[in-house]
């Protein structure tokens, strides 16, 4: 309290000792001080250049102009499509994963974080490499399938939406799991003694008591994951195939390809803007949720 | 404390698939790049460091290297630089557009990556800075600043801002507030935040394909181009260096957690770096 009233500017300074008004004067360019560089940086090189492109995106009938481009509505349909199965797929194994993490021991866990940790340390080129070379031809996963005899000879399972899906969910797992281990560990764990000292199978108590307690991480894992996936860029083109660009491709396509730079702007501009609306729904989830994370 | 949940058999059972869907991609990485073969393959089908000579006698791989250290180190400064003086001058401050400005600071976090590249590539065209490093530095240090600002907050928080009025008040100067009662509080976070830093700019790879050029092609941009042709022996071990990197990035982020004793304190909070 005292704190606020000295940081105050105080309009009526003139009868006040001087000594006593200039050491909060002080303080307080001081403090602007340690803000000024990023405020500046931030307005010079971020809200600038985001300005500027935003102002480019209503030139040359740009709007109408790509929403009108066959190859962008497929873009949309594949970025919605994809991004809702990675969703799923990285939801459901991050769940697994936050629940044999929440039942680990002190140290099994710490090994096991580290474990969920390593790709969100891992650059996604590195990532979509090595899966590259798991799934490519003559890889280990077509020699193991061809190994115990399910297939005579190599699926082709790179350069698809399939191998897409998988290079997704590697990258989006971490982001899922935190967001539903926080929900899971504030669960208290009386209510799952309690009712299996009064009968409870382990099946009942995971539909009755986990599940629904831990909805509001599985929703913000959900959302989470979803935004992310939507702006994915690099994993299409290495992991996929021409029919499977997303949203993003298709901004460097107009940017780099047709240097139609008022048409990358509009599409830029419509992702942000989905994106902006997605981390809003995101921000009420965590706030409903309760959960203390206050990123 | 954790007997009260027992790990269930079939969750256990469950499990194992995820994990190893998590861990084997990043573990072929480093024997890939050791193989003892022309095609890349694994298992590998014997050791040697041929492909590692290769990549260092190699102009193009090399100067890509030396790209995107510097790349990182102009985000490392400046975001430790700009996060840590934010973090600093907003702790225990409550002001009007106080919420605005924090917004303003995380921001670049939630912008796709693609959108920031598009707007950096028409920016800095458009005030003639193309052709070197600096406006790549530049844009990695964008989306590295809020991480600093992030794990720097996170170690002030235990800090009372009454200790720094009382060292004003027995007359620290600013620069003795900040070197006596910041700094030794703040450290561990700007390390991690450092390290944070570092790690998105060697791994960030759609803002510099779009800036790139002769001088300036990044480790990602090379492998991003290089992997739309072949899997060479190459890429692997310039993936295997970026493992290397990211290996030691999280030891140290799990001997920050096994200390602090707080594993959710550090979650991965990026949304702008890994797609």
């Amino acid at each position: 309290m005292s704190n606020a009233t000295l940081e105050r500017p105080r309009p009526r300074g003139r009868g006040a000792p001087v000594s006593a008004e200039a050491a909060p004067r002080r303080r307080r360019s001081g403090w602007w001080l340690l803000l000024a560089p990023i405020l500046a940086f931030d307005v010079v090189l971020f809200l600038t250049p985001l300005g500027k492109l935003v102002g480019a995106s209503f030139a040359d009938n740009a709007y109408q102009r790509v929403l009108e481009d066959p190859l962008v509505v497929r873009a949309l349909v594949n970025t919605l499509t994809i991004s809702l199965a990675s969703t799923i797929v990285t939801v459901v194994l991050g769940y697994i994963i936050a629940m044999v993490l929440w039942r680990a021991g002190n140290v099994t866990r710490v090994i096991l974080f580290a474990v969920v940790l390593l790709p969100f340390w891992t650059g996604i080129l590195v990532k979509n490499f090595a899966w590259a070379v798991l799934l490519q031809d003559n890889g280990i996963v077509n020699a193991f399938l061809q190994g115990i005899g399910l297939t005579g000879a190599p699926i082709p399972l790179l350069h698809n939406r399939f191998a897409v899906i998988v290079g997704m969910v590697h990258c989006l797992l971490p982001y899922a799991v935190f967001p539903i281990f926080s929900s899971l560990t504030s669960i208290d764990d009386r209510l799952g003694l309690a009712a299996r000292s009064l009968g409870a199978r382990e099946g009942s108590v995971f539909r009755r008591i986990t599940l629904p307690l831990s909805m509001p991480g599985i929703s913000a894992a959900g959302l989470l994951v979803f935004i992310i996936s939507t702006g994915f860029f690099i994993t299409p083109v290495v992991m996929g195939g021409p029919g499977d660009m997303m949203i993003a491709n298709q901004i460097d396509y107009y940017a780099r390809q047709l240097t139609d730079f008022s048409g990358a702007a509009a599409l830029a501009v419509i992702l942000t803007v989905m994106v902006s609306i997605l981390v809003a729904v995101y921000q009420r989830v965590l706030k409903a949720g309760g959960q203390h994370e206050d990123n | 404390m954790k007997t009260t949940n027992p790990q269930h058999p079939l969750l256990a059972l469950l499990s194992i698939p995820a994990f190893l869907f998590l861990v084997i991609p990043t573990a072929i990485v480093v024997p890939v790049a050791l193989n003892d073969s022309r095609y890349i393959t694994f298992p590998p089908e014997g050791i040697s460091f041929a492909a590692v000579a290769g990549f260092f006698a190699d102009r193009a791989w090399t100067s890509a290297l030396t790209a995107s250290l510097q790349s990182a180190a102009i985000a490392v400064v400046i975001g430790v630089l700009l996060g840590a003086t934010a973090a600093i001058g907003l702790h225990g401050r409550k002001f009007p557009g106080q919420p605005a400005v924090v917004g303003l600071i995380l921001a670049p976090m939630i912008v796709p990556t693609v959108v920031l590249a598009l707007a950096f590539y028409q920016f800095f065209i458009s005030i003639g800075m193309v052709g070197s490093i600096v406006p790549i530095g530049l844009a990695h240090a964008v989306i590295a600043t809020p991480y600093v600002y992030l794990t720097t907050r996170a170690s002030l928080a235990g800090l009372n801002p009454a200790l720094v009025r009382s060292a004003q008040s027995l007359g620290a100067g600013p620069l003795s507030v900040l070197r006596h009662v910041y700094l030794p509080i703040i450290l561990p976070g700007l390390i991690s935040g450092a390290l944070f830093a570092f790690s998105v700019s060697i791994d960030e790879t759609v803002m510099s394909l779009f800036m790139q050029s002769p001088g300036a092609t990044t480790l990602p941009v090379k492998m991003f181009t290089d992997i739309q042709f072949n899997l060479t022996p190459k890429i692997a071990v310039s993936s295997a260096l970026l493992v290397s990197v990211a290996t030691i990035g999280l030891l140290l982020q799990v001997l920050f957690v096994l200390k602090r004793r707080s594993s959710t304190r550090m979650l991965p909070l990026a949304v702008s770096a890994q797609t």
